[in-house]
């Protein structure tokens, strides 16, 4: 076995002790909220309603029609500029921004799933006494879930994907770190080596996201081939 | 207090030929890698859905890559790591149009594999029993049939693309919101700077978006398939 050079473990230890901690912090986060509202928002845009329809498609389409980093910048320098009880440190800037996009995606899937299911099962379920939430919680949306999750697990690795647009703002994710490590090594001695080590240290940082979201995009697949057909 | 004041007319008429600059970069590069990604998607596509040996494969690991690691570290990797090769040596406006068309390539190829595997076989079956050779199989009956049910999922592909022309930001690819985030910078005349580059990006993707809805109505297929 080669000796690794001097500089890798410092640097790895840096990058996965914060900023693959801070990254993976950020996504759950954001997956369950954007999982929770969108859900929620998929399943009431079903009802007819024009008001609460007409307010959850502007929802929709406007936080799945804007660049990220739009968004972004809408909650991170737009918010405080209104009022300083709106100005969040970058990883809560980050996590509200991919919940509106993460809602927003899960929110159109939700709908078309909850959409598919056909009107006789609303039928029989009213039949049977449910009432609106009784009938969606126990008859419509487990049916829908098997259309639900295959997207539901694309748009996860989205949101995994996205976490890095939190580097933009200065926020100690994975690439963040990558970046500080890269910039470190390449500044003069005794800090740093001169070689900023750019291709070792981003191909790890691809082979991180790598690892982390090709298994789960080839679950959606599988699980695409499976429920859906 | 910074900015007491919402004077969208000001801003405009101050900066307006500053952000059209912009935005004409946008549109330039957007337009590069929407053609690029097409011809990216067409060919490996194509090689993906025939099981064309070897292209085949070294496709579907280009696919992988792209889909599965942020487009963020694609940029960044071909913006500093690449140099640190011998020889190679990418300005900022090549990373910009390269790393946009990389991405939009490898998800085009996927719309395009499924577009052409979605054409029956009896019709290729039926071309070929006509004595049509393969490759004008493919031109008369594969391509212009799975490229109809490939045109709505590489259409929002596209749009992915326009909107990740955003992210050139991080190499200084002075492109709309780059131009937008500088002037704000200049200004602080953020919520200025949120309407411009709100109504210009949403006007954009909701365009092509409708865009979409009319390329299904016209270029659906006939009932009979």
């Amino acid at each position: 076995m080669p000796e690794l050079p001097d500089w890798v473990e410092p640097v790895a230890r840096y990058m996965l002790d914060v900023g693959l901690r801070n990254t993976l912090r950020t996504a759950a986060i954001s997956v369950v909220l954007a999982t929770g509202i969108g859900v929620v928002l998929g399943t009431l845009i079903t009802i007819r309603f024009r008001l609460s329809r007409a307010l959850i498609r502007g929802y929709i389409e406007i936080w799945r029609g804007l660049p990220i980093i739009v968004t972004l910048f809408i909650v991170h320098f737009g918010l405080p500029a209104l009022s300083p009880r709106l100005e969040f440190d970058v990883f809560t800037s980050g996590i509200i921004t991919l919940t509106l996009w993460g809602s927003a995606q899960i929110a159109e899937a939700t709908r078309g799933a909850v959409q598919s299911i056909p009107r006789e099962q609303h039928e029989a379920s009213s039949a049977l006494g449910f009432g609106w939430v009784g009938r969606h919680r126990y008859i419509i949306f487990p049916q829908a879930l098997r259309r639900l999750i295959p997207p539901l697990v694309g748009l996860i690795v989205g949101i995994i994907l996205n976490t890095t647009l939190i580097q933009v703002i200065g926020g100690s994710e994975l690439l963040e770190t990558a970046e500080q490590s890269i910039e470190r090594l390449g500044s003069p001695p005794p800090v740093g080596l001169l070689d900023p080590h750019a291709f070792e240290i981003l191909g790890a940082v691809a082979v991180v996201f790598f690892v982390i979201c090709f298994p789960l995009t080839r679950l959606a697949a599988y699980l695409e081939k499976r429920l859906v057909a | 207090m910074l900015a007491v004041t919402y004077d969208l007319g000001a801003y405009l008429s101050e900066h307006w030929e500053f952000l059209l600059r912009g935005f004409a970069r946008t549109i330039y590069v957007s337009a590069i890698a929407i053609a690029g990604s097409f011809v990216i998607g067409l060919l490996l596509g194509a090689a993906r859905a025939h099981r064309i040996p070897v292209l085949s494969q070294l496709a579907a690991v280009y696919v992988e890559v792209i889909r599965n690691t942020p487009i963020l570290v694609q940029i960044f990797f071909l913006y500093f790591a690449l140099p640190e090769w011998p020889g190679i040596r990418l300005d900022v406006f090549t990373v910009a149009w390269l790393s946009v068309t990389l991405w939009g390539g490898a998800f085009n190829t996927e719309n395009f594999r499924a577009g052409f595997e979605a054409v029956p076989q009896r019709l290729r079956e039926g071309a070929l029993a006509l004595g049509f050779s393969r490759v004008a199989t493919f031109f008369n009956v594969t391509l212009p049939i799975g490229g109809r049910i490939a045109l709505p999922s590489s259409i929002n592909t596209y749009i992915a693309v326009v909107k990740n022309t955003a992210l050139l930001y991080v190499i200084a690819y002075e492109e709309f919101y780059t131009s937008a985030y500088q002037v704000n910078a200049l200004e602080l005349a953020t919520w200025e700077t949120i309407t411009v580059l709100g109504v210009v990006y949403l006007t954009l993707v909701w365009s092509l978006s409708a865009l979409i809805r009319f390329a299904e109505g016209r270029l659906a297929l006939p009932e009979a398939f």
